[in-house]
């Protein structure tokens, strides 16, 4: 698919029906118990304003290593069937600045639902390396003045 | 990827008339490719030179990967969720 935009997509058939998918991912309080890749990363909600041209705002706890925050607003909400939201990692990151939008279509499948999740990525791929480049000379900024406060600290 | 040509010609470089891409459609490609970011064109004169910008491709990898995975973990923890009748109570 050449024409695309570089994209992450994930399809998944689920035993539940749309109205239910579809809260899952419009309440803070069940946002916080799903959207993580994995147990071990905590996420918590900053922000979270579910509404067209609302934002939100969650930070990762990965363990042993720096907190992940993403952000973005939601340009799209059509309960129970379509969610499009902007996706933007704050830095430092490697991926920190890189805009992207997230596309959820919920349809419903026999007695369940089928979840597409479509994850595209804005902007040349050069952009990603003058992002990594400037917040690669940050971090070692950072690590030179912690190491220094390491020094001081003994 | 890099089509260089050097001062004998002996490398087949890419053309935008290029006879064996009468329907335009590899120029096209290439012009997605270019946009992208992926591969750099340099022209001279009527021949058309490309690069792969090898490291770009690779932080996009990394940037699809990153994501698909995310995504992946995340569904399966949805379905786990939903799984617990966790959306139920909403009324």
């Amino acid at each position: 698919m050449i024409e695309d935009e570089p994209c992450a997509e994930i399809r998944r058939r689920l035993a539940y029906a749309p109205e239910k998918v579809f809260t899952a991912f419009a309440k803070a309080e069940l946002v916080t118990r799903w959207l993580t890749p994995s147990p071990e990363i905590k996420v918590t909600v900053l922000q979270f304003d579910f509404r067209e041209g609302g934002s939100y705002r969650f930070a990762y706890q990965v363990p042993e290593s720096a907190t992940v925050i993403v952000a973005g607003s939601y340009s799209v909400i059509r309960p129970p069937s379509k969610i499009v939201f902007s996706w933007v990692i704050e830095p430092p990151d490697e991926h920190a600045g890189i805009q992207s939008e997230v596309t959820v279509t919920i349809t419903p499948e026999g007695s369940g639902s089928a979840l597409v999740i479509r994850h595209q990525k804005f902007g040349r791929a050069d952009a990603i390396e003058r992002h990594a480049a400037g917040w690669r000379g940050a971090t070692e900024q950072l690590t030179e003045l912690l190491e220094q406060e390491g020094q001081h600290g003994r | 990827m890099s089509s260089r040509t050097n001062a004998r010609g002996q490398q087949q470089p890419i053309r935008q008339t290029n006879p064996r891409d009468p329907s335009g459609n590899i120029s096209k490609h290439l012009k997605v490719l270019e946009d992208a970011g992926i591969v750099e064109r340099k022209v001279e004169g009527r021949v058309h030179q490309f690069k792969l910008r090898r490291k770009a491709l690779e932080q996009v990898g990394r940037w699809i990967a990153r994501h698909q995975a995310f995504w992946e973990g995340a569904v399966n923890q949805l379905d786990r969720l939903l799984a617990e009748g966790a959306s139920d109570d909403r009324g």
